[in-house]
């Protein structure tokens, strides 16, 4: 069976849709990242706060302890995603 | 996350108020001998932040314990009276020991707690790791 060119636009034309990327999908990560990047203001804060005398080591170590957990967690993910990356680039085509 | 974030930032407050009440008996121990000192006392409240009960707890107003103080016969002393006497602190070293250790084996306790806590996020966040 011989498909013509303009069948196959057609196909194409077609199945964009169900490919194409959601909008909705990164509102979340947006979300994530911007408390890590919030967490990981705090950590610096509570660190330069400890150190001038300002806080107390608790709320450094405590802010800390948070922010290495959040670190932990973001190189995790990224881990994953980047997994699944070259997971589909070694799909063969 | 919040769960766990909750969880250190509730035991991290325990740690910190330990902490006040080490300070205030080191204080009452430092002034055992100061005349008319009377021993400091602190009370633990639970946290609310808004209305809400965060689950934190703080440290109270400090108060002054209203027992008699001490009369301590020492003709020789600048405060002495007449018959002799003056008015000592009523810290008691053995209460202030107990109360230190007690602060002591809490903060641990708290401290426990906080690496619990760490321990059982990084061995979720494990779960995702080859």
């Amino acid at each position: 069976m011989e498909l013509g060119t303009s069948l196959v636009a057609r196909q194409y034309a077609a199945t964009r849709d169900a490919t194409a990327p959601d909008p909705g999908t990164g509102r979340g990560l947006a979300g994530m990242a911007q408390d890590f990047a919030t967490t990981l203001q705090q950590g610096e804060a509570a660190a330069m706060g400890a150190m001038t005398g300002r806080a107390d080591p608790h709320a450094m170590v405590q802010a800390l302890a948070q922010t290495e957990l959040a670190v932990e967690t973001a190189v995790t993910i990224r881990n994953k995603v980047v997994e699944a990356y070259q997971e589909i680039l070694r799909m063969p085509v | 996350m919040t769960e766990f974030s909750d969880a250190m930032s509730a035991a991290a407050s325990g740690m910190r108020a330990q902490a006040t009440r080490l300070r205030h008996v080191s204080e009452n121990i430092a002034n055992a001998d100061t005349p008319g000192y009377r021993r400091k006392t602190v009370s633990f409240d639970a946290q609310v932040v808004q209305g809400r009960d965060t689950g934190a707890v703080e440290t109270g107003p400090v108060r002054l314990d209203r027992t008699a103080l001490a009369r301590v016969h020492d003709p020789a002393h600048p405060l002495a009276d007449a018959d002799g006497f003056y008015d000592g602190s009523n810290v008691d070293l053995m209460v202030e020991v107990a109360d230190a250790r007690e602060a002591s084996r809490s903060y641990e306790a708290n401290l426990k707690m906080f690496d619990q806590v760490r321990q059982m996020s990084s061995a979720l966040m494990d779960l995702l790791r080859k």
